[in-house]
């Protein structure tokens, strides 16, 4: 499986996405910054508590790496079967299962671990910027941001079984712009915050989302040893 | 005799509709197999059937003495293919496609990439992605990728696609040598008749899903042999002739008009000569020659369709 990994990230040149990411976190950290300091020039209460600039920095990431997902489900999943080269790949001496499952392990993987890191990693920096912009009412202690570790963790695992819900909407007609129109709509979801309210506060929705996520997974995994390759 | 591949009534239907229906074919050890029929007749349905890629509807394959199933992943190490068009990872180079392929088949002699590369002529390809190659170059990287491995058999579908006169031969030598040298057994798919005539050993003719014939090219050199055709104005008399005076047995009389003579050690100045001492009217005599191609052309016709 190891080497199955390591031949996937070669062939799609996978390293790239990295620095994809790293841009996405400073965009994301760009975004937080300029709000908050407008707002609070123009007089506006920016955060209603400690929390809430915390909240919003983790729905922004984790929007941006459900989408991320999708993209990567659409290269290398996706467009396998719409090039055609998944009938090389599967004339190899490999289990079929073992070949797909190594490819959703990357983008489940991808996903989770981008989310973690870039939480830390914009989190800091809002805090570091917090200490000189003092946007954050009472400003913002470093515990915080360690204490809502665990909410991110929650959310980044239910992201990333969420993320694999293209899948289905991909394979229908092997179109990459639907895997990525289907991770937008995944987003719109979970993602949206109202005042505050937030559809992902409802428990019953990410985890209802991430069981169909694993169970689009499992199906597609399920059946691929009997399928015929036509096309 | 040892067979690298059996079928039993493979069958493949798509909705119903019989795309491949009760194929028996068996290919022996080291010989190279032409698959020869018109597009759309089943040639691809079944090599992608050998290769797993597509599971038969009914029937069976039997490759290296062993049942073919979903799970023989095992036996697909063991083989080597193209199947229609060569598809590659594009933005890659030809070297780092065949790197990765080397690596999912588990084989790791690395010189052997550079080998392949020279068998098929590839030259300075070293910077350039897959995508930028012409139709004959990713054709000539196929085959590369298809030997790489040296597997014990291969599977070529229309192979010399998009090659120019100069590339078939080259790649027709190859395979010669190919099987000579390595014992590597090949299937080839074409409709090109000249082609396959050339290089196999056995042809299997296919048309509309069905094998209608499997021969050894051997056996069809001797069927059909030279023969002397002539029309003269009493056939009777000739038959006559040539039967007491020639001795020949060996000929037909062809709708009560044409006579041919199938000896061949008889020259045509011979025989003419000896109609004319004895006052037979020649109308036409020449020497023929049936083609493979009448032969090919005859069967694909019997099968209900003209080619």
């Amino acid at each position: 499986m190891h080497k199955l990994i390591r031949l996937e990230l070669e062939k799609f040149k996978l390293s790239g996405y990295v620095w994809r990411a790293l841009i996405a976190n400073f965009v994301i950290f760009g975004l937080i910054c300029v709000i908050s300091f407008i707002e609070k020039i123009e007089g506006a209460e920016v955060f209603q508590d400690r929390y809430m600039a915390l909240q919003i920095i983790e729905t922004m990431i984790r929007a941006t790496f459900i989408i991320f997902a999708g993209v990567l489900l659409s290269r290398i999943v996706i467009s396998e079967f719409k090039n055609k080269s998944i009938s090389v790949l599967f004339m190899y001496p490999i289990n079929r299962k073992k070949l797909i499952v190594a490819k959703l392990l990357i983008v489940v993987a991808f996903t989770f671990i981008c989310i973690i890191l870039s939480y830390f990693l914009v989190g800091s920096s809002f805090y570091v910027f917090d200490r000189f912009a003092h946007v954050v009412p009472d400003s913002l202690p470093f515990a915080d941001v360690l204490s809502y570790f665990s909410i991110v963790l929650m959310n980044a695992l239910a992201a990333s079984c969420m993320s694999l819900i293209p899948l289905y909407f991909g394979m229908k007609k092997f179109s990459g712009s639907t895997t990525i129109v289907a991770s937008i709509i995944t987003v719109l979801i979970v993602c949206q915050n109202v005042g505050g309210f937030t559809l992902n506060s409802i428990i019953f929705i990410p985890i209802s989302l991430s069981l169909l996520g694993v169970f689009i997974a499992y199906s597609a995994i399920k059946n691929i040893e009997n399928i015929d390759v036509i096309n | 005799m040892t067979y690298i591949l059996r079928t039993t009534q493979l069958t493949k239907s798509y909705m119903g509709n019989e795309v491949v229906s009760n194929v028996n074919m068996k290919i022996k050890k080291g010989e190279i197999y032409g698959f020869l029929g018109p597009n759309g007749a089943g040639k691809t349905t079944i090599m992608k059937m050998i290769t797993n890629l597509v599971k038969p509807t009914s029937g069976e394959i039997e490759l290296f003495g062993e049942k073919l199933m979903n799970q023989s992943y095992h036996l697909l190490g063991r083989m080597g293919s193209i199947i229609e068009n060569p598809i590659f990872y594009d933005k890659l180079t030809a070297r780092k496609n065949l790197e990765l392929h080397c690596e999912y088949m588990g084989f790791h002699n690395k010189q052997a990439i550079d080998e392949a590369l020279v068998l098929v002529h590839l030259k300075n390809i070293d910077e350039k992605p897959v995508k930028d190659f012409s139709l004959g170059m990713k054709q000539r990287l196929g085959i590369a990728r298809a030997i790489v491995t040296k597997p014990e058999f291969l599977i070529l579908d229309e192979p010399i696609n998009g090659l120019d006169p100069v590339g078939i031969k080259e790649i027709r030598d190859l395979f010669k040598m190919l099987s000579k040298e390595y014992g590597i057994t090949i299937l080839v798919s074409s409709h090109i008749l000249g082609e396959i005539e050339k290089v196999a050993d056995t042809i299997a003719v296919i048309n509309q899903g069905k094998l209608i014939e499997e021969v050894t090219m051997e056996h069809i050199r001797e069927k059909n042999s030279e023969y002397i055709e002539l029309a003269t104005n009493d056939y009777k008399k000739t038959a006559y002739l040539l039967e007491h005076q020639l001795k020949i047995v060996n000929f037909r009389v062809i709708d009560n008009y044409f006579i041919r003579v199938y000896e061949s050690d008889v020259s045509l100045g011979e025989l003419s000569k000896m109609l004319i001492l004895n006052d037979v009217v020649i109308e036409s005599i020449h020497k023929k020659e049936s083609s493979l191609e009448d032969y090919f052309l005859s069967l694909l016709n019997r099968g209900g369709i003209s080619a």
